[in-house]
C-alpha cells in the first residue's frame, strides 16, 4: 500500500497533506449545498406549524409570525376532526391516495410477475426486442401518457368507448361521471389507474426479468427431476428465490403511486367531484393555487409518514434472512 | 422459510416430456406476451397515425384507425405558431438537461470517490447525512424551495430550476459503490509517479467510471426531459416553460383539436425515443441497477 520510499516524489506527511486538500476542496462546498438541503427541510418542518401563506406579508424571520400566525398542531388536529372544507377534501384525498396505491400494487404484481417469467423463459432472439417494447411507455413523458389516453377515454370519439359500442356495451363518461363505478370505486379512478399501470409496469418487468436470469437454472432443473410441474417450479423455487426483488419492487411501486400526480393532475385534475384527487393533487393545489402553504405542508408530511410507514411495514413483512 | 428438499425420485420419471402440453404452453405463453406487446404499442401508434389526421376526423364517431387523408397540415401549424415557437421550448429543455446531467455527473463522481477512497474524520457521518436526505421525498422539500426561490427573484428562471438539482445523493451513493471496486494500486501508482489528487481524478478515475456514468447521465438526461412538477411550479411565464409544461398549456389551450395536440406530443417524444434507441443496453440496465426512477 505504502509507496516505496525511495521512488516517491513526495513525503508521507505530504501526501496526506494533499490528500487532506483535496478532502477540503470537495466537502466544504458540499457542506455548504448540504446546509442549504437542511434549511429547506428545516423550513418545511417550521411552516406546517403556521398559517402560512405567500400571499400575506409576515414576519420579519422567513414571512413568519405577523400576519401568518403560529397556529401549533391545530393543522393536523384539524385535518384528523375538522369540519372544513380542507380537512374534508384531505380525507377524500389521502382515501383516494390509499385506493389508487392499494389498487396499482396487485394489478401491477398480477401482470409483471407473470409476463416476466414468460419472456424469461421462452427465451429466443425476440426477447430483447419485446423487452425494449415493454420498457417504452416507462421512459415517456407521462404528460405525454396522460394526454394519449385522455384521447382514449374521450367519451364521443376515444378508442375504449368505440370498442365498448362495438361490443354492443353503453359507453362510459370515463373521466367525468362521478356515479358510475366498479368494485366500489369510481370509473375515472379506474381510468387514471390504467393509464398509470401501462406506464410503468415496463419497469418491474425489467426488474424481475434481471431478477429471475439471475437464478441458476440447476435450481430449477433439480425441482423438474423430482417431477415437479411448471406451477410448482415457479411458486416453490422461483418466488422464494426472487423474494428480496418482489420486497423491492413492492416498496419502489408503492412509493411512486403514493407521489402519483402528473397522470392524474393532466388527466382529470381531481375531477370529477374530488373522485380523483389524490394527496399530492391536494398538496400542490393548496400551496400554489389556494396559497395555503402551511396547510400544504402539514399536507406533505402526512404524505411523508405515510410513505414511510408502508416502506417500512413492508420490510418487515418481506424480509428474508438468507441468500443464494 | 421455503426450502428446496430433494426427494428421491427415479430419473425416469422427469425423462418423460410431455411434448403436446408443452408445446401448447409455449404457444399461450407467446400469445400472452404478444398481447401485452399490442397493448403496448397500441396507444403510442394511435397517437401517431392521429397526429397525421384532420382536427374533424379525430372528432369523428366511430373513430377512424389509419387517416382518410393523410396531412401533415398540424406539424406545419405547430411549427409555424407564433405563440409557440417550439424550437424556443426545446431549447429551454435542452438547457435544463444539460444542466442537470453534467452537475449530476461531475458532482457524483467527485462527491462518490472522495467518499470511496478517501479516510477524513467524520466520513461515516456526512455519508449518514446524504442517505438521510435521500429518504427525503421531494414533496416535503418543494414548499420551502419555492419559498427561496421567490425570495432570491428565481422564479421564472431557468436557473432557478435547476440549482437544486446540482448535487444529487443517489448519483453519489451510486459511484461511491463503483469508485469502490478501483484497485487502490492504481491511484497510488498514480501518486507514486507524482500525479496530484485532482490529475489522479481526472486522468484516472473518471475514465474508469465512464460506463457507469453514461448511465447515470442517460438516467438524469430523461429524468429532466420528462419532469413536470416542479418545472410546473417554477415556470409560471410562459417563454421560460420546458416541453411537458408547454404541452399540457398547449392541450388546455386547443381543446377540440386533438390531432394538433397528437403531434404536440410526438414532437415532444422524438427526442428522448432518440435517445432510447441509441443508448437502449445502458438504459435497461441502469434501471436494473439502480432502480431509480
Amino acid at each position: 500500500m505504502e509507496p516505496a520510499p525511495k521512488r516517491s516524489r513526495r513525503s508521507r506527511s505530504g501526501l496526506a497533506l494533499a490528500k487532506g486538500r483535496f478532502v477540503l476542496g470537495v466537502t466544504v462546498p458540499l457542506l455548504v449545498y448540504e446546509s442549504l438541503g437542511v434549511f429547506v427541510l428545516g423550513w418545511a418542518f417550521v411552516l406546517m406549524f403556521f398559517d402560512y401563506s405567500s400571499g400575506r406579508v409576515g414576519g420579519p424571520v422567513l414571512g413568519l409570525g405577523g400576519s401568518n400566525p403560529f397556529v401549533g398542531i391545530s393543522h393536523f388536529v384539524e385535518m384528523i376532526r375538522g369540519t372544513s372544507v380542507e380537512a374534508n377534501l384531505f380525507r377524500t384525498s389521502l382515501k383516494n391516495t390509499l385506493i389508487f396505491a392499494f389498487a396499482v400494487l396487485p394489478l401491477n404484481l398480477a401482470i409483471t410477475l407473470p409476463l416476466a417469467y414468460l419472456l424469461e423463459s421462452i427465451g429466443d432472439r425476440f426477447k430483447a426486442l419485446y423487452r425494449t417494447i415493454y420498457f417504452l411507455p416507462v421512459l415517456t413523458s407521462s404528460v405525454g401518457v396522460a394526454l394519449i389516453w385522455l384521447t382514449m377515454y374521450n367519451p364521443q370519439s376515444g378508442w375504449i368507448n368505440a370498442i365498448l359500442r362495438f361490443l354492443g356495451a353503453q359507453p362510459v363518461s370515463w373521466l367525468s361521471d362521478p356515479r358510475a363505478g366498479f368494485l366500489g370505486i369510481s370509473v375515472a379512478m379506474w381510468a387514471v389507474i390504467l393509464a398509470y399501470l401501462w406506464q410503468d409496469y415496463g419497469y418491474n418487468m425489467v426488474i424481475f426479468i434481471a431478477a429471475l436470469q439471475a437464478i441458476p437454472q440447476e435450481f430449477k432443473d433439480a425441482a423438474m427431476i423430482d417431477g415437479a410441474s411448471a406451477w410448482r417450479v415457479f411458486t416453490r423455487v422461483t418466488v422464494p428465490l426472487i423474494r428480496p426483488t418482489m420486497l423491492f419492487v413492492c416498496v419502489m411501486t408503492m412509493l411512486s403511486s403514493f407521489q402519483v400526480f402528473d397522470i392524474i393532475q393532466v388527466m382529470t385534475d381531481g375531477d370529477p367531484g374530488y373522485r380523483t384527487q389524490v394527496l399530492m393533487l391536494d398538496i400542490y393545489k393548496n400551496a400554489f393555487r389556494y396559497q395555503r402553504l402551511g396547510w400544504a405542508a402539514a399536507e406533505s408530511f402526512v404524505l411523508f409518514l405515510v410513505v414511510m410507514g408502508v416502506t417500512l411495514l413492508q420490510m418487515r413483512l418481506l424480509r428474508t434472512e438468507w441468500e443464494y | 422459510m421455503a426450502s428446496l428438499t430433494i426427494r428421491r425420485v427415479p430419473i425416469t420419471r422427469a425423462s418423460l416430456p410431455r411434448r403436446a402440453s408443452a408445446a401448447a404452453r409455449r404457444l399461450f405463453g407467446y400469445f400472452l406476451l404478444t398481447l401485452g406487446l399490442s397493448l403496448t404499442l397500441l396507444p403510442f401508434l394511435m397517437m401517431i397515425l392521429s397526429s397525421f389526421k384532420t382536427n374533424l376526423e379525430v372528432l369523428r364517431v366511430p373513430p377512424t384507425f389509419f387517416p382518410e387523408r393523410f396531412t401533415l397540415e398540424n406539424y406545419r401549424t405547430i411549427l409555424n405558431d407564433p405563440r409557440l415557437p417550439l424550437l424556443r421550448f426545446y431549447g429551454n429543455s435542452a438547457f435544463v438537461a444539460v444542466f442537470n446531467v453534467t452537475s449530476t455527473v461531475f458532482t457524483s463522481a467527485l462527491i462518490g470517490y472522495m467518499f470511496a477512497k478517501h479516510e477524513f474524520r467524520g466520513k461515516r457521518l456526512l455519508f449518514g447525512w446524504f442517505l438521510a436526505l435521500m429518504m427525503i421525498p421531494s414533496q416535503i422539500t418543494m414548499i420551502p424551495s419555492f419559498l427561496i426561490l421567490s425570495r432570491l427573484g428565481l422564479i421564472n428562471s431557468l436557473w432557478g430550476l435547476v440549482i437544486f438539482s446540482a448535487v444529487d445523493a443517489f448519483g453519489i451513493f451510486l459511484m461511491r459503490q463503483f469508485c469502490e471496486s478501483l484497485p487502490n494500486e492504481l491511484l497510488d501508482a498514480a501518486r507514486i509517479d507524482g500525479a496530484s489528487e485532482w490529475q489522479i481524478f481526472v486522468r484516472i478515475v473518471l475514465p474508469q467510471l465512464k460506463p457507469a456514468l453514461a448511465t447515470l447521465g442517460i438516467l438524469s438526461f430523461m429524468g429532466s426531459w420528462n419532469a413536470y412538477l416542479w418545472p410546473m411550479i417554477v415556470l409560471q411565464r410562459i417563454e421560460v416553460r420546458t416541453l411537458p409544461v408547454i404541452l399540457t398549456w398547449y392541450n388546455s389551450a386547443h381543446t377540440g383539436q386533438g390531432a394538433l395536440v397528437m403531434a404536440a406530443t410526438v414532437l415532444i417524444m422524438v427526442p428522448i425515443l432518440l435517445v432510447f434507441v441509441n443508448f437502449q443496453r445502458w438504459i435497461v440496465r441502469g434501471f436494473t441497477m439502480t432502480g431509480f426512477r
